[in-house]
């Protein structure tokens, strides 16, 4: 009951204050107008201590009561009654001392709270506005640090320097009287001259600018008439190759070669290159051309992704063949030959022209698997040549440049390497295959600038470069030359004349009775057969890239035997002869020393027969002596005592004496102009 | 004897030549010089080659031994005879005589002492001189060739002293009988004559060719070589080698050599001979048996 009305009284409370009315629920609104007991008053008048004690007191009071109350009901009687209303209506005065009392501690403890409520509140305000100051301070120092650290943007512009500024700016906006004091005005004057200088600057860049673009496009005008120019060139170069080739100026031909060459193999265009430059520079009459199909060559350097694919095809299609037929090995090999001996599709082709219209064709040809050079040769003259049947080999292809130095026969490969990989081909030597694919003799390496180390230790003849190809050059129309001469003396000496020209004549005497009845070729076995020539195969002076004839001169019963070796290297090589004599007995040099004269007479003495140079004459020359030497031999023969019958030469030649020194030779020397024969 | 194998060397034009050269090459005569070590040996090119005796007949004699030690050219025509004195080597060819110091003779670019020439009477050819012939008690030389005489040359003073003359035909060779100073002749004329040098006049001919045992008429009846010993003689040419027997002047053994004798030595109980045509000399240490030959 006292916590509802204390309930209902503090709502009250809290609204006005002083206005509670006593014990009496609800009646606030009668009551506050008139007397009112105010009990917050009362409490303000007590004392709290007085007011502890008085509730101690009858709370003992009480106790006191209710124990006499309880003494009573238990003794039980009948005035028991007026004691125990007596004592209840004590404690119930007590009692209602006891609810003042609570009331007056719940109004001062309400007084208290009030009061510290009161007092938190202003704390708490208080509290508040010191926070508030604070936050306002934080955030004051906040901007003052921002405003300390505020950079200006001023500052983050170079400047120039102070000495720079104060020469430069001109005064106006320097106003050196005033910034010099002033640092803040300084600065703002070293700004504005910043700023404008910045601006000349910038008129000056968009005036660079704009110069630029006219540049530029005056470039894109020459350009485009440049360009315009290039066909216009072209036309007019078209127009001057007429006018080349009358003046003899082929540049067009020129370059155009020079464009194919791009596209030679290494060897052949170092060959290419020296062979033209030989040409310019001493030979006028030496033509240069490439042959073949350049695009050839170029498919040779194609990519290999596409190879690949192939050969990842020709490899699936070769497994299968193998599991339904195999390709005979024979075939198999054929194609590996094929592929080994290879030639590079393009080819040098080289014209030597000699001085009597006859041309020496070269065509020059690259072996790629086997790196090296070969060469196909042909002789065409000016007019038609009748072929004598002994002269068959002079000019034929594959012997006209054998041994053009010596040993240089041109049958083997000179790369030694290659014997391997014929190994694998089974095939032997190139010499089956050189009529095919042309010789590779070693000038023709030296000339693309191939070197092959030398099986043999032999002393190698200089050629360097330049020399080489001149040497060479000179060598090859000399052979040629010598060929055709000799081809045109076979053809008179099958027919049993000895052609001697004009300018030889002086070396033989007018009358000369022996003449020369035959002229054949032999072979090299059969010339090794001959019993007379052992000591010339013996000498190593025979080998297989010789030429071998037999000449028959003949006077009377006499008949010479003549067995001739025609080096390749004729006539700066001399033609050896071997005599045989059948007369009266078999005579050779191993047992009549006058055939040995003879011989010695036309083999070692032949220098005097060469005639003049280039000495094409030695070998018509040469046996026109044996016919003189053959007379002076019968003339001048002994007669026999034992044998009758007169002689049958009688001595037609002058001689100073028949016999001399201790092998007593016959006197084979012919003087001019005094016309008789004398001994060596 | 052996050649050996021919080698496959590339020819040039020089190779070539020599090849040629030796081919045709012969040897006209030879000496041995005073100490027994050297042979000289003079070809028809006029070269001389002087080859190491001692090394050619050594135990460790290989292929480079038998080549010259040096080769020189002496003459410009054939040199076809030579002979030596104690210290001089003389070679004749072409119509004159020089002389070789041997001390000097294997240095190169030896020079010739001196070089004479006979009197001859003919002056359209030059004749050779085929035979030396030294004398040592004399202190001359007798030379003989194409102009048919000898002549006899004093070695210090160098003049020519004597011409014997007898032959018909060109003289071939000499040899010089010791016992009673004799020279021996043989020509081309196919007589053998003796000259006695102290009368000058010619002494005894033997016409060898007239004998049957020896002749031979195909070859001819010249007289290629000569050798004597006091009694014996050896000549052959046309005719056989043979080997005479001076006083009775008859023939006692044949030599079965078919090719003409070009030079025939005795040396000790040696038979020299440069038999055949070809650029060698053989060495005959028995008679009749070739040992080895020595070639240029």
């Amino acid at each position: 009951m006292s916590s509802e009305s204390s309930k209902k009284r503090k709502p009250k409370v809290i609204r006005s204050d002083g206005a509670p009315a006593e014990g009496k629920r609800n009646r606030s609104d009668t009551e506050q107008e008139g007397k009112y007991y105010s009990e917050e008053a009362e409490v303000d008048l007590r004392d709290p201590g007085r007011d502890y004690e008085l509730y101690k007191y009858t709370c003992q009071e009480l106790q006191r009561l209710m124990a006499e109350i309880q003494d009573l009901k238990s003794r039980g009687g009948k005035d028991v009654a007026i004691e125990i209303e007596e004592r209840r209506i004590q404690s119930c005065v007590h009692f209602m001392t006891l609810k003042k009392l609570n009331r007056l501690a719940h109004i001062r403890l309400k007084k208290g709270r009030d009061q510290t409520h009161e007092a938190k509140q202003k704390v708490d305000a208080y509290h508040l506005q010191l926070q508030n100051l604070l936050y306002e301070v934080m955030h004051l120092q906040k901007e003052i640090t921002k405003c300390l650290e505020f950079k200006s943007k001023h500052e983050e512009i170079d400047l120039v320097s102070l000495e720079e500024f104060y020469k430069e700016a001109p005064p106006d906006i320097s106003k050196a009287e005033v910034t010099m004091g002033d640092p803040h005005q300084q600065t703002l004057a070293r700004l504005d001259w910043e700023l404008e200088q910045r601006k000349r600057l910038a008129e000056k860049y968009r005036e660079c600018l704009s110069n630029k673009e006219k540049i530029l496009k005056e470039i894109e005008v020459k350009k485009e008439y440049l360009s315009s120019l290039q066909p216009r060139l072209n036309s007019i170069m078209q127009a001057s190759l007429p006018v080349q080739e009358y003046l003899f100026m082929p540049f067009d031909q020129a370059h155009k070669q020079y464009e194919t060459a791009r596209h030679l193999p290494p060897p052949l265009y170092v060959l290419f290159v020296q062979a033209t430059a030989y040409g310019q520079a001493c030979d006028k009459t030496l033509s240069v051309a490439i042959e073949g199909s350049v695009d050839e060559a170029k498919a040779l350097f194609k990519p290999p992704d596409d190879s690949q694919d192939d050969e990842s095809d020709s490899d699936a299609e070769e497994e299968q063949t193998t599991k339904r037929r195999r390709p005979t090995l024979g075939v198999q090999l054929d194609d590996k030959r094929k592929e080994m001996l290879k030639r590079h599709p393009l080819s040098v082709m080289v014209d030597l022209k000699c001085k009597d219209e006859s041309v020496l064709h070269l065509t020059f040809y690259y072996l790629m698997n086997l790196n090296i050079l070969t060469v196909k040769a042909k002789v065409t003259t000016a007019t038609e040549l009748i072929t004598p049947i002994s002269a068959g080999d002079l000019l034929s292809p594959d012997s006209v440049l054998s041994c053009l130095y010596p040993g240089d026969h041109g049958k083997k490969t000179p790369n030694p390497a290659n014997q391997y990989q014929f190994d694998k081909v089974g095939i032997l030597t190139l010499r089956d295959y050189v009529l095919d694919l042309g010789h590779p003799y070693l000038w023709v390496q030296k000339l693309g600038g191939l070197h092959f180390p030398k099986e043999t230790s032999l002393p190698s003849h200089s050629s360097l470069g330049a020399h080489h190809m001149e040497t060479t050059m000179k060598l090859l129309k000399t052979r040629v030359q010598s060929r055709l001469a000799l081809h045109k003396q076979f053809a008179s000496l099958e027919h049993g004349i000895v052609p001697v020209t004009s300018d030889c004549q002086y070396l033989f005497p007018a009358k000369v009775v022996s003449r020369l009845v035959k002229w054949v070729t032999v072979a090299h076995e059969d010339y090794m057969e001959l019993h007379f020539t052992k000591d010339i195969v013996e000498a190593g002076l025979a080998g297989d890239t010789n030429l071998y004839y037999m000449a028959l001169i003949e006077r009377g019963t006499a008949k010479l035997q003549a067995a001739v070796v025609l080096n390749p290297g004729y006539s700066s090589i001399p033609p050896i002869f071997q005599l045989c004599l059948n007369w009266k007995g078999e005579k050779t040099n191993s047992n009549d020393d006058n055939i040995r004269a003879m011989e010695s007479e036309v083999n070692v003495c032949y220098k005097e027969l060469c005639g003049p140079r280039p000495g094409h004459q030695l070998l018509t020359n040469q046996l026109q002596r044996l016919c003189v030497l053959l007379d002076v031999y019968l003339e001048t023969e002994s007669h026999d005592d034992s044998v009758e019958g007169p002689k049958e030469f009688p001595q037609e030649k002058m001689c100073l004496r028949l016999f001399r020194g201790p092998s007593r030779m016959k006197p084979f020397k012919y003087n001019h102009p005094q016309g008789f024969f004398s001994h060596r | 004897m052996e050649r050996p194998a021919p080698v496959a060397v590339p020819l040039g034009q020089a190779e070539v030549f020599q090849a040629l050269q030796r081919l045709h090459m012969t040897v006209f005569s030879q000496s041995v010089s005073p100490c027994g070590k050297f042979l000289a040996a003079g070809n028809n090119y006029g070269q001389i080659a002087i080859f190491s005796l001692s090394a050619a007949l050594s135990s460790e004699a290989k292929e480079e031994s038998k080549k010259p030690v040096v080769t020189f050219q002496a003459h410009d025509g054939p040199v076809y005879s030579m002979v030596s004195t104690d210290r001089h080597l003389l070679s004749a060819g072409d119509g004159e005589v020089k002389a070789w110091l041997w001390a000097e003779i294997l240095k190169k670019g030896c020079k010739e002492m001196w070089r004479r020439q006979p009197p001859y009477r003919t002056s359209l050819e030059v004749p050779e001189i085929n035979a030396l012939l030294l004398v040592p008690k004399e202190n001359s030389l007798i030379l003989a060739g194409g102009d048919c005489q000898l002549h006899t040359m004093d070695l210090e003073t160098g003049t020519f002293t004597r011409a014997l003359r007898g032959h018909t035909d060109y003289i071939h060779c000499l040899a010089l009988r010791e016992r009673s100073p004799e020279v021996l002749s043989g020509g081309e004329d196919g007589a053998v004559r003796l000259w006695d040098l102290r009368t000058a006049k010619e002494a005894q001919t033997i016409e060898v060719y007239k004998h049957e045992e020896c002749s031979r008429p195909h070859n001819g009846r010249w007289i290629g070589c000569l050798a004597t010993d006091s009694d014996w003689m050896v000549c052959g040419g046309g005719p056989a080698l043979t080997l005479w027997h001076l006083r009775s002047s008859t023939p006692t053994t044949i030599f079965p050599i078919r090719a003409p004798q070009k030079h025939v030595t005795f040396y000790q109980d040696l038979v020299l001979t440069a038999a055949g045509n070809s650029c060698r000399v053989d060495v005959f240490t028995n008679l009749g048996y070739r040992a080895f030959s020595l070639s240029f």
